[in-house]
């Protein structure tokens, strides 16, 4: 009797969360598809006139497509990129310990996580257009690599050091050099990890707003986080358009995060053990 | 055999640290620099040494207090709200309870989608005349309490606190779960034995066996609340005049609008060591505890 009312009182708090958290996306959906008109008379019922046109607005003015195009370019370099760059420092980091330049350049990127990216702003947009590098993707995406890569290369590193050596040294003895033994060995027993973190730098390079602000310039350039904060300043009184460019351009997270949800949900807990 | 190994340490870790000196290190030394001159920041256009005046400008000036008591009300929500709805909600999908799985999904969307999403989006339901939020409380009859929330000073940063609030109370329970799921199943059925209730099963064994994440939640609000942009950046802009800003806003606001490229740097700099102190002084602070 007691258990049972213990349970109940634990139902209720989860299904409130539930509902403070889902309502307003369910809210925002149907009103993606109503006039501004309508939600004034009636916030929470279904739209009486389907307003498909907010669609059809919030993309050709507001470029929703070309700037989920344009994110997700960014979100995939920037993940391959930073998975490389990140394994192949956190392989000498953890491999190669004895060599001071190993242990000073971890030190280094420890020092770089308490940076804060704002303290770096300035300077970095300063030389994107010193160097004619204004709106140019692969510059964004070298910038998004690097406050990425202090996370991944911690994440690396602990895995690797948690591989046993005995399977480094039956590789080398079979003839395996340092890069192979890495990519064929090492890197299939780090999928998981890898994994975590892929997901995590395509998430943040999906919706990161400081730098496309600062660096990107041309409408047809801009990433979603730009593009719906210009749609926003352009179109602010017809809110239907506004949500519909809200749900277009979730559709890509939430898709790779029904997905890989495991994934995500056991990696933030990984991290959190770590500190 | 030896010189191969050096080879291989440059080369594997020249691109993470070429990153590093490019995008990190160059800012930071090329920010003091110009901390310590004025500039307009027109390409061509003389640069003068003022030594301290940047500093002095931006520590006499009173928006920067206010951006400062705005992270402050960051971290009093972050403490006082986010943190107990983070660990009611770790409690909760680490109990036995069907469906955890489910809701822990569910909870976790917000942090998905994104600041800037979720900013615009609770901009919209707080629109003052066709917001969601607005509708209802005049539908309550409060037409009083609807009005423009995001444009009143001194509501606004509460406001926008909150909104982060929702959509970072997940990313926290998590952070919470990983502590709460090595806690020892034993000692929960020893004290149920013992004959304690749930409330002091929660008091007695589980809070006290969580201090690590606490102390973990500790660090990231605190680092994290004097560098918070998006959020606010996306729903107010740091208005109405710049009552709303945090010193990550005032520094881009000094750059980007008022081309004082000198203070904007100097902020950046008190940024940079406000962030390490903190991120340092948290660590040690709470790593003494333990002893």
């Amino acid at each position: 009797m007691k258990k049972n009312r213990k349970q109940i009182v634990l139902y209720i708090i989860a299904v409130l969360w539930f509902i403070t958290t889902f309502l307003p996306l369910v809210y925002a959906v149907i009103s993606s598809l109503k006039s501004n008109d309508e939600m004034y008379r009636s916030a929470l019922s279904l739209p009486k006139e389907w307003m498909f046109e907010n669609y059809v607005l919030a993309n050709s003015i507001g470029n929703a497509f070309q700037s989920i195009c344009n994110s997700l370019f960014v979100a995939l370099s920037t993940t391959i990129i930073e998975i490389i760059v990140g394994m192949l420092a956190a392989y000498v980091i953890s491999r190669k310990r004895r060599i001071l330049l190993a242990r000073t350049s971890y030190m280094l990127f420890v020092i770089g996580v308490m940076v804060p990216v704002h303290s770096t702003l300035v300077p970095i947009s300063s030389m994107a257009s010193d160097l004619g590098l204004k709106n140019n993707f692969l510059y964004l995406i070298l910038v998004y690599v690097c406050f990425n890569l202090a996370q991944g290369i911690f994440l690396f590193t602990g895995y690797l050091d948690s591989i046993s050596k005995e399977v480094d040294e039956a590789a080398i003895i079979d003839g395996c050099g340092d890069l192979s033994l890495l990519c064929r060995i090492l890197v299939p027993i780090c999928k998981p990890i890898i994994a975590t973190e892929a997901i995590f730098s395509f998430i943040y390079a999906y919706g990161e707003l400081v730098f496309s602000l600062t660096l990107m310039s041309e409408p047809e350039k801009y990433t979603v986080p730009r593009a719906m904060l210009s749609f926003y300043g352009e179109l602010a009184i017809q809110l239907g358009p506004q949500y519909a460019f809200i749900i277009m351009t979730a559709v890509p997270v939430v898709i790779v995060y029904i997905l890989f949800h495991k994934q995500i949900q056991s990696g933030v807990m990984a991290g959190a053990v770590k500190g | 055999m030896k010189k191969k190994d050096y080879v291989i340490t440059v080369l594997f870790l020249f691109p993470a640290l070429f990153l590093l000196a490019v995008f990190v290190i160059y800012p930071i030394i090329s920010n003091v620099i110009l901390s310590l001159q004025e500039w307009n920041g027109i390409f061509g256009a003389p640069k003068t040494f003022v030594g301290l005046d940047n500093y002095k400008a931006v520590f006499s000036n009173e928006s920067f207090w206010t951006s400062m008591v705005n992270a402050g009300i960051f971290l009093v929500v972050g403490f006082l709200i986010q943190m107990p709805i983070a660990y009611g909600l770790a409690l909760l999908v680490t109990s036995r309870i069907k469906g955890k799985n489910f809701f822990r999904t569910v909870y976790y969307l917000p942090v998905i989608l994104g600041t800037t999403i979720v900013a615009i989006m609770w901009k919209n339901l707080l629109n003052p005349n066709y917001g969601a939020v607005m509708v209802l409380l005049r539908a309550i009859g409060l037409e009083d309490i609807a009005f423009d929330w995001l444009n009143t000073p001194g509501l606004n940063v509460w406001v926008v606190a909150l909104v982060n609030c929702w959509k970072s109370a997940a990313y926290n329970m998590l952070i919470f779960c990983a502590g709460l799921v090595t806690i020892p199943e034993d000692l929960n059925e020893a004290a149920l034995i013992d004959g304690c209730t749930t409330w002091q099963r929660i008091r007695y064994i589980t809070i006290p066996l969580s201090k690590n994440s606490f102390k973990v939640y500790s660090i990231l609000c605190i680092t994290g609340c004097i560098k918070t942009f998006d959020i606010i950046w996306a729903m107010t802009g740091g208005g109405p005049n710049a009552s709303s800003s945090t010193p990550a806003i005032l520094l881009y606001l000094n750059a980007y609008s008022f081309k004082l490229m000198g203070r904007s740097a100097a902020i950046a700099i008190i940024l940079l060591i406000l962030g390490v102190v903190l991120s340092v002084g948290c660590n040690k602070l709470l790593k003494q505890e333990e002893y």
